[in-house]
């Protein structure tokens, strides 16, 4: 049990960081990936 | 003090000064995908690699693909080495000790610590992991996570020298070129010079020692009384020390073999291997000053930069030899004073072979280059000089820094740097011709902050909570909260270094740790990529009599202030806590136990 909570907060931490990612390219005015 | 120390002092330098441009103008060649001698051998292996990933080395990723492929292979490695770390009692190969799988919150700050070219280690490695964890877990990621700071480094270098692009390269390319060309060779050599010096290689079991004269061991029981027991036999660990050993210190990872780090004397047996250590450690990222000159058509500037990281190194240095150098006030009747048979000054925690010298400088590199190995105990280090391996640390892990990492950080200074001198003159800043504009300023704000809020917050939660965060530590006072605030700043700066006497084997420290670890490393990174794509897309204006010069004295001085003042706004009020106040209390006699 323990082990899927620190797999799965891993894998939020990166879905986090993409959102990141596209934040901030938001914010220079461009789209993510485009 | 001693002439002897300043002389293996400026040695080291001198190394690292005669390594910077061939290592650099060769790391240039390899990124640029220009021709070396290592490519008959190599380009097929490359080509090999990308046929069965699947990847076109032609196409060219803008800053998000590329940050995106990073966190990818980033989880992706993340994962793999949790796993091992859990299912090693599983895998019998390579584990004669039979150690049992890895405590969750253990293997998860474990795993997030290599992933990001941290190397914490809450754990004594030769109790805890075994030889298949140790190198198919740990040791990769030592060359992984090298190779991702260097691909990183070399994409914001790419931004600066391109004009009117929208791509900085390719992740996939950047990691296998840094990890064939640059890394592999340079361990394979390294090595066996360090197994020449009688580092151990091997994957036998431990071996087992019989005293010549029986030890009495003192230990507290589970009730709280103290035990008695007699000790007969003594454990010798072994195992494959001096591959790990190549990458620990090349990539600037620092996480030991064993737990005593490379005061062991199967990590570190000699003074010659001593000095290949702190000598490897600064051999990548002082090159990549001269790659960074290379690559963007300015060696001069290149070369300011790597003025710039001397002079806080040099700062560091000195001002660690000479605290360590200081008498302990606390010690009446001893006598301290630098003579034939003494090496004066405070050797507690240092080993007499190194000396206090090789131990300050030790400390200085590696706190200054985000690697994180020891050959000392920084928690023995007088207040000043424990200081300076914390302050280090706070400066962003920029003096010559973490591979690649210390570039890309020292050259988000350099933003700061311009835009500053520009507001103090009055005109758009710029950069080699780029002008620096408001979002490049934002990011680098962006990146700046994260690295002390995640710090400072985390700390000030662990000194408040004594069920949490001050249950673990050995000293009361402001020695404990240096003790909490390094373990924090080791983790936020991915240096893994520890300053000792923190107990972070526990729930609280493993969790926050690694949190920590993971902000501290990818956070950080977003931001500087987006500044780099966006100096990718800029024009390249002439410059003019109004432009600021960024390859003289003058910027070298200009940056090395603005990164002192930064560091020193953000975390000279824990440091007067901490540090600071304990060498005060210390001149008056008072000491924390």
């Amino acid at each position: 049990m323990i082990d899927l909570i620190f797999v799965t907060s891993t894998l939020a931490f990166f879905v986090i960081a993409s959102a990141y990612i596209a934040g901030c390219e938001r914010l220079r005015g461009g789209k993510p990936n485009a | 003090m001693t002439t002897n120390g300043w002389l293996q002092i400026a040695v080291f330098f001198g190394l690292v000064l005669a390594a910077a441009k061939p290592m650099g103008l060769y790391m240039a060649r390899v990124y640029e995908g220009k021709r070396t001698w290592l490519d008959p051998v190599l380009t097929p292996i490359e080509r090999l690699l990308y046929r069965l990933s699947g990847i076109d080395s032609n196409v060219e990723m803008r800053w998000t693909q590329y940050c995106s492929a990073m966190l990818l292979f980033s989880l992706a490695t993340l994962l793999l080495t949790y796993g091992v770390e859990r299912l090693q009692h599983v895998v019998a190969l390579w584990n004669p000790q039979h150690f049992p799988a890895v405590e969750p919150y253990l293997a998860w700050n474990t795993a997030v610590s290599f992933t990001t070219n941290t190397n914490w280690q809450a754990y004594v490695p030769e109790q805890t992991m075994s030889y298949f964890t140790q190198m198919f877990g740990l040791a990769t990621h030592n060359f992984w996570s090298a190779a991702v700071g260097m691909a990183l480094a070399i994409a914001f270098i790419r931004g600066i020298a391109r004009r009117e692009m929208k791509t900085l390269g390719n992740f996939w390319v950047d990691l296998t070129r840094g990890t064939l060309w640059i890394l592999l060779p340079l361990c394979v050599v390294y090595a066996l010079a360090l197994v020449s010096q009688g580092v151990v290689q091997n994957f036998r079991p431990y071996d087992t020692a019989t005293l010549l004269e029986k030890q009495s061991i003192t230990s507290t029981g589970a009730d709280g009384k103290q035990v008695a027991t007699a000790v007969a036999t003594q454990t010798i660990a072994q195992g494959p020390v001096a591959s790990q050993e190549a990458i620990k210190m090349l990539g600037t990872n620092g996480g030991g073999f064993f737990n005593a780090n490379s005061a062991h004397p199967f990590e570190n047996p000699t003074p010659l291997s001593n000095l290949m250590q702190m000598f490897s450690i600064f051999l990548i990222p002082g090159g990549l000053c001269v790659t960074l000159g290379q690559m963007v058509g300015s060696r001069k500037h290149g070369w300011a930069v790597f003025a710039a990281m001397s002079v806080l190194w040099f700062a560091g240095v000195l001002t660690c030899y000479w605290a360590e150098s200081q008498p302990n006030p606390l010690f009446h009747g001893v006598d301290q004073h630098v003579g034939a048979l003494a090496s004066g000054g405070n050797m507690e925690g240092k080993e007499v072979r190194f000396g206090i010298a090789n131990s300050a400088l030790f400390a200085t590199i590696t706190t200054d280059a985000s690697c994180g190995a020891v050959n000392s105990m920084h928690d023995s280090f007088m207040p000043l000089g424990g200081m300076v391996t914390l302050a280090n640390i706070h400066l962003g892990e920029i003096v010559f820094g973490g591979v690649g990492a210390g570039m890309y950080g020292m050259l988000v200074f350099v933003i700061l740097t311009v835009f500053i001198a520009g507001l103090m003159v009055g005109r758009t800043p710029e950069y080699l011709g780029k002008k620096v504009n408001a979002y490049d300023v934002q990011m680098a704000m962006l990146y700046f902050l994260i690295f002390p809020v995640f710090i400072l917050g985390f700390s000030a939660i662990a000194v408040l909570s004594p069920g949490l965060g001050t249950s673990s530590l050995s000293n009361h006072g402001p020695h404990g909260l240096s003790q909490i605030l390094y373990a924090y700043t080791s983790a936020a700066g991915n240096n893994g270094s520890a300053f000792a006497g923190l107990n972070a084997n526990t729930h609280w420290y493993n969790s926050t740790l690694a949190i920590t670890m993971l902000a501290g490393r990818f956070l950080m990174i977003v931001p500087m990529l987006a500044i780099a794509g966006s100096l990718a897309a800029k024009k390249i204006a002439p410059a003019s009599l109004g432009t600021f010069p960024v390859d003289n004295s003058l910027f070298t001085a200009l940056l090395t202030g603005i990164v002192v003042i930064v560091g020193a706004l953000t975390f000279f009020p824990a440091l007067s806590l901490g540090p600071i106040l304990e060498h005060l209390l210390l001149r008056a006699g008072t000491s924390f136990s």
